[in-house]
């Protein structure tokens, strides 16, 4: 416990003050009963301890009632003058000094950490620890909360770790500000915890990333990790780890153009999975042609990759936001120069066009600039922060990445539903065919807004049918899909993932599957059979009716 | 020499031969025990329980543990006295033998303390 040092630093400081206290009290009060006064029938007499004491505790104080318990005598008066010197004095720098201890910053910092570690040691639920807090984590801490899975923030930052404060996040999100490269402070924020289920790290700097994956990996192997990594070496740093799970925001939004350039029903799956609905709006179809992109960064090159491997024409404009910055000395795409740059690349005859460049207002204004070369062109922007949502809604740009929110939805997705992110990997393997075929299924069973759900077979989740299959039951996936209150009409959903275990997983499960305890599924379903399909594998009776006499 | 030591082990060994000075005589009889060492115990007392705060080790919090016990007897013992002189009809037998075995309860809490520093400082130099 290295960091509890300064508690006892600061006690073993106020030593001093204390003694000055005790010593200048007992003095006076030694004093005052020695020296005889006299009663007010003039006998004389001499000061109890308890009188000396009543006395001397207002003097020091400078409460002053008076003199008591009769008028003091001059040489008790001559006593006094010394005491009030000497106490009020010695009283003063006690105190005082005792009261800037107890405001020390060091002190303060002390019982924050005290406190926030025993929030940590108090978690019972399982819980996430996100080193960062910014837009993206914000919106992760979000879900996750109402997902009901615990949030533990650390940042540098101490003013960052403040506004955290006042969001009000409920369930409430222990925060500490701290080196987050530290190791101490990785353990304070319970990586040893056995219900620590994921650390997050998506700075910007790729670099810290690795170092906090490393550590991560060093203190606990068995904790998930959600690194961000947008650079080759880095990521094969973190394959080398043993890091699983990687977050490369360009990677994410060109497996998302791939998919959607090449296999439609696939692209919406996922999109499902992140929420949208079951249904291609008109504008979100890809035109079919030559495709542009300005800026070639990493976002650049990752959406090239995309493009290449689908057999899509392209070409692309060199823009680096920090340098045309420099050389323009502004932020705003379009002059007579830009143009041309533009009509070389060929915008006239192009489909789509892809404004990838780190800064939000320069893609904005060069797909502005292409709009009005070519009205018809389909474009499409890259956002890099959740901050001005507003301006990109209102410029009416076809598609907005914002990798932010990728990020984000990312994270979440990985950590809360472990069996959704599972899927959405799985859809990349398929062809078309078979998501058009699912999507067909799932229109005509759940219709257009259906939502997803994962549940896991055991006494928490689903308790009547963990016992019975813990019983020696044989119960097949097909016999819960049916009605309450008809067993022989089939309940609306469709399992689409069932985990056998850690690494076995079966894609669209057919009816025949035996289940077993510890399996999950993930299910697309609709509200009602959402609830049925609860109420089914929870309730005794429910589910002796609808597996009827099998 | 370590100066630290002897003045905190002189504070800790005059809290105790103060405090049994107080105690020592007949506990009945008010005459044997004087107002001004039960000031001076309650005064050193003090002191070495400042001098205890902020030891860290497990001896220390002991230490610590127990000057404060010496520290509530002996206070007790001169609130009983003047609870007794202010409040009520004066010392009677019973307040007497109060005052005399509070702060008798005290002395032998600051023998522990005592007796710990001492074996610790034997252990430590061998």
């Amino acid at each position: 416990m290295e960091s509890n040092n300064t508690i006892w630093i600061i006690i073993r400081r106020m030593r001093i003050p204390f003694l000055v206290i005790i010593v200048t009290f007992s003095i006076s009060i030694l004093g005052m009963t020695l020296i005889p006064g006299m009663d007010d029938q003039g006998h004389p007499y001499k000061m109890t301890f308890f009188d000396a004491f009543y006395f001397v505790s207002y003097m020091a104080s400078t409460i002053g009632f008076g003199e008591a318990p009769y008028t003091f005598t001059y040489p008790q008066r001559m006593w006094v003058s010394a005491c009030i010197y000497l106490t009020v004095i010695g009283w003063f720098y006690g105190i005082g000094a005792i009261v800037a201890l107890v405001q020390d910053k060091r002190l303060a910092r002390e019982l924050d950490i005290a406190r926030f570690r025993k929030k940590i040691r108090e978690l019972r639920e399982p819980f996430t620890i996100v080193l960062g807090y910014n837009n993206i984590t914000h919106q992760i801490i979000d879900w996750l909360n109402k997902e009901g899975i615990r949030v533990v923030v650390v940042d540098k930052d101490a003013e960052k770790v403040e506004t955290l404060d006042l969001e009000n996040f409920i369930p409430e999100v222990p925060s500490l500000a701290a080196d987050v490269t530290h190791p101490e402070t990785l353990k304070m924020a319970g990586i040893h915890k056995k219900n620590c289920q994921a650390i997050v790290a998506l700075f910007e700097d790729d670099v810290k990333n690795t170092k906090i994956a490393l550590l991560c990996k060093l203190l606990n192997k068995r904790v998930k990790l959600v690194i961000k990594s947008t650079t080759q070496t880095q990521s094969e740093h973190l394959h080398n780890l043993g890091v699983r799970y990687i977050e490369d925001p360009f990677d994410f939004v060109s497996n998302r153009i791939y998919l959607a350039l090449t296999s439609p029903s696939l692209w919406l799956l996922e999109m499902w999975i992140f929420g949208h609905i079951l249904r291609m709006r008109h504008r979100e179809v890809l035109p079919k042609g030559k495709f542009i992109i300005c800026g070639y960064g990493r976002m650049g090159h990752a959406l090239e990759r995309a493009l290449k491997k689908a057999g899509i024409p392209y070409a692309y404009v060199d823009i680096k936001s920090t340098i045309y910055k420099e050389e323009k000395q502004s932020a705003v795409f379009g002059d007579g120069e830009d143009y041309q740059t533009l009509l070389d690349a060929g915008v006239k005859e192009a489909a789509a066009i892809i404004a990838a460049t780190k800064d939000d207002l320069i893609n904005l204004t060069i797909l502005a600039t292409a709009r009005k070369i070519n009205p018809e062109i389909y474009t499409i922007g890259r956002e890099n922060t959740l901050d001005d949502l507003s301006i990109f809604k209102s410029a009416r740009i076809n598609r907005v990445y914002i990798l932010e929110r990728i990020l984000a939805e990312f994270t979440y997705l990985f950590i809360a539903r472990p069996l959704a992110y599972r899927f959405v990997r799985l859809l990349h393997s398929r062809d078309e065919n078979w998501g058009r075929a699912l999507v067909d299924r799932m229109h005509s069973t759940l219709g257009e807004n259906p939502l997803h759900f994962e549940i896991t077979i055991d006494e928490e989740h689903a308790y009547a049918l963990s016992r019975e299959l813990a019983a020696g039951r044989k119960i097949r996936l097909g016999a819960l899909c049916r009605s309450r209150a008809d067993r022989s009409r089939q309940l609306p959903l469709i399992v689409l993932l069932l985990q056998k275990n850690e690494n076995e997983l079966e894609l669209l499960p057919d009816d025949e599957f035996p289940l077993k305890n510890g399996m999950k599924l993930l299910i697309a379903a609709i509200d009602e059979s959402k609830n049925d399909f609860e109420y089914i594998v929870n309730n005794y009776y429910e589910l002796e009716y609808v597996i009827g006499e099998e | 020499m370590n100066t630290e030591k002897v003045i905190s082990g002189f504070f800790f060994i005059l809290a105790m031969t103060i405090n049994f000075g107080f105690v020592y005589g007949d506990p009945a009889n008010l005459e044997y025990h004087s107002g001004y060492e039960l000031f001076a115990a309650i005064v050193i007392n003090l002191i070495a329980t400042v001098l205890k705060l902020g030891d860290k080790t497990q001896l220390g919090s002991v230490l610590l543990a127990t000057s404060l016990v010496a520290d509530i007897q002996l206070i007790a013992s001169a609130t009983v006295w003047a609870f007794a002189v202010y409040v009520m009809q004066g010392m009677n037998l019973e307040s007497t033998v109060a005052v005399v075995s509070l702060a008798a309860g005290a002395f032998i809490a600051n023998i522990v303390s005592v007796t710990l520093f001492i074996g610790d400082t034997l252990k430590s130099k061998r």
